[in-house]
């Protein structure tokens, strides 16, 4: 987390308005050399404007963009050393693959002899070497990418930029080419910054995320640390799976605790520590499903002194998921909330009829309060 | 539907349904028959080219077609028409096109509908219009000027009426070019040239070839405008035979008019040769 090298991208204060609608705002953020790096986000939050802006195709209205220390401010696309994976892959379809993957050193002027060795090493890093003379109507859509990667590549940009490279493809190949990518950026050693509205697909690949919503970046942290720490209910609510209650009072109680009133699991005095330091709106309480227990009574375990939050609910449904099984819990005070269980725990529940009395629990201390939006004022 | 035993017949099936397949064989004796008897009856050894009485087969009157100077003349004059025309219009109509795909300005709507007037306006109003204005305007080349430049005010008149045309067609190719393949280019190092003679340009080629064949037959049969705007010494195909009909109905004009039937499927030919090399299947 502390590497001393200096960005290679550097966003600063970067501002984007079409008309009067405000597709980002005030963005900064800096990408450090070497690592994967996913904008991530719903669709329309402006992660590819803020794409096209770093690849000179888009200006910001506010803001600069630095690569490697030079501000880009007034360069073209053309003269950026940065290169683009396109969504539609943008082949040339009247190029045949090498001609697609030479067109770049081709407009550099590089002499004939070194353009054929550097297209031939990159058909073979994206493993196309047999397809070089192909037209792209006659490749699959997973080769198309491989021939937009290798376009990209071999210019040796010094950031690759891939906007939703997985999108496209179907499911299976899909996650045989996260890893391909992951293995494609170790080998080449460039940083890529990959736009992504697929949590599974960011938390996969990426060394850092970027969570933006609505033009404005929520969070930028590890995937660890968002998983573990999402600084508020949207963050939260979009990575992985939470379970979550609306706080509908707040109370101070004496000395350094406050009292949270759920509809769901009633009052819940918390530690004041952990209340959000920052943003604004209406607390939320979550705690993700492998968090809670599930069983007839609430047992405390050897783990953390902050006590235990237990509710009273009736069985749900049980789905399997292979290796664990996913419970529903039917809560007393209304809704519901979903617990991840063990195969053997799952297998002593079903036994129970549903319907039939169940405890839930959980650590004070895996519970998360939220605020609705960290970054607000 | 459901009671046929075979899948029903969808939309495109053609060939399955007889009511279908009437109209089609219907459509192509109309559009068709003409021509094929035109064609048969070019090598009638009859004096009258309307004479639907077979009586042997002849090449004569092909013979006394190549040998009928001004007949001659005037095919070339249309050849050459048709040529000069066809290479203006397309490059003229692909500006436009281009211009209009890309670029928002004010009225451009206006400009737009402006550009496709020509298409719906009467021939004759055209013929009559473009009549007055080069004359109006002492716009009339003299006609003892050489050949082709003798043909400038017909080139001018046919390119008028064919360049929509063109621009029409280039441009709705222009609407499947995909932007992003523009900027890949771009991202690439490319600049704005380089973007559009490596990239759209490629990607027009299929719309050009097609402007151009459109163009090209317009102006090859094209009677009225033509008839407007040429003077006694530059006459064309068409109004040759318009004149030579006026007095008697010969195979000549048979066998002149199958050779302008073929230089048309030549023409259509090698442009679909040409575009089915460049631009391999989608
Ligand atoms: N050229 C444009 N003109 C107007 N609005 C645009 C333009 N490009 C993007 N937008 C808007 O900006 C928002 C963000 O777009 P985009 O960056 O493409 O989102 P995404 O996160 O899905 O990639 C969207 O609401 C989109 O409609
Ligand atoms: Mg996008």
């Amino acid at each position: 987390m502390n590497k001393s090298e200096s960005p290679i991208i550097s966003v600063k204060g970067v501002t984007k308005r079409f008309g009067s609608f405000t597709a980002l705002q005030d963005i900064s953020l800096d990408i450090r050399p070497g690592e994967i790096f996913a904008l991530l986000g719903p669709s329309g939050c402006g992660k590819s404007t803020l794409l096209r802006i770093i690849a000179g195709l888009e200006t910001a209205t506010e803001g600069t963009v630095a690569i490697d220390g030079q501000d880009m401010t007034g360069i073209p696309a053309n003269k950026r050393p940065v290169n683009m994976v396109f969504q539609s892959y943008a082949v040339f379809p009247h190029m045949s693959v090498a001609d697609n993957v030479a067109y770049g050193l081709k407009l550099e002027r590089r002499p004939a002899a070194e353009i054929r060795e550097k297209v031939a090493e990159a058909l073979a890093q994206v493993h196309l070497s047999d397809f070089a003379h192909r037209k792209p109507d006659q490749l699959s859509g997973g080769q198309r990418q491989r021939v937009a990667l290798a376009r990209a590549l071999v210019k040796r940009p010094k950031v690759l930029l891939l906007d939703e490279p997985l999108s496209a493809l179907d499911a299976k190949l899909r996650d045989a080419m996260r890893l391909e990518l992951v293995k494609l950026q170790e080998s080449v050693g460039v940083s890529f910054v990959i736009v992504t509205h697929d949590q599974s697909e960011a938390l996969a690949m990426a060394d850092r995320i970027a969570v933006l919503k609505d033009g404005v970046l929520r969070q930028l942290d590890s995937p660890a640390a968002l998983y573990k720490r999402p600084v508020d209910r949207f963050v939260a609510d979009f990575i992985g799976s939470i379970n979550m209650f609306a706080v509908t009072g707040r109370r101070a109680e004496g000395g350094d605790a406050a009292r949270l009133e759920t509809a769901e699991l009633g009052a819940i005095a918390v530690p004041a520590a952990h209340l959000p330091a920052a943003g604004k709106g209406a607390l939320t309480l979550a705690v993700r499903p492998e968090r809670v227990k599930v069983g007839a009574k609430a047992q405390k375990e050897a783990q953390g002194e902050g006590g235990l939050v237990s509710v009273a609910g009736r069985l749900g449904d049980v789905a399997f998921q292979g290796n664990s099984s996913i419970v529903e819990v039917l809560l007393e005070g209304g809704g519901s909330l979903s617990a991840l269980v063990s195969e053997a725990e799952a297998d002593h529940l079903m036994q129970a009829e549903s319907g039939s009395p169940i405890t839930a629990w959980w650590a004070l201390d895996d519970m998360l309060i939220l605020p609705e939006n960290a970054t607000a004022a | 539907m459901a009671r046929e035993r075979r899948a029903p017949a969808g939309p495109f099936d053609y060939s399955r349904k007889l009511s279908l397949r009437l109209v089609f064989i219907i459509g192509a004796i109309f559009l068709y028959a003409p021509i094929v008897v035109l064609v048969i009856f070019s090598f009638n050894d009859s004096r009258r080219g309307g004479n639907v009485i077979w009586k042997g087969f002849t090449t004569k009157y092909y013979e006394k077609a190549f040998n009928n100077d001004a007949l001659v003349e005037a095919f070339i004059n249309s050849l050459a028409i048709a040529f000069i025309s066809t290479l203006i219009a397309v490059i003229l109509g692909a500006l436009t096109a281009v211009v209009l795909w890309r670029f928002r300005f004010p009225l451009k709507p206006v400009f737009e509908g402006m550009v496709s007037l020509p298409i719906v306006i009467p021939e004759i109003c055209m013929g009559v219009s473009l009549a007055v204005f080069f004359s109006s305007f002492g716009l009339y080349v003299p006609r003892d000027m050489p050949f082709p430049l003798n043909l400038t005010n017909i080139i001018i008149a046919h390119i008028t009426f064919s360049f929509p045309f063109a621009a029409m067609v280039i441009r709705t190719r222009l609407n499947s070019f995909n932007r992003e393949m523009e900027e890949a280019a771009k991202d690439l190092g490319a600049t704005e040239f380089q973007v559009f003679r490596d990239i759209l340009l490629p990607h027009m080629k299929p719309g050009l070839v097609a402007g151009a064949l459109l163009a090209f037959t317009l102006s090859l049969d094209d009677f009225v405008i033509t008839f407007f705007t040429s003077g006694p010494n530059t006459v064309t195909f068409p109004i040759k035979v318009y004149s030579m009909v006026r007095f008697s109905v010969t195979p000549e004009i048979n066998a002149a008019s199958t050779i302008l039937i073929l230089i048309t499927l030549l023409v259509t030919f090698l442009a679909m040769r040409f575009q089915s090399f460049e631009e391999p299947r989608q």
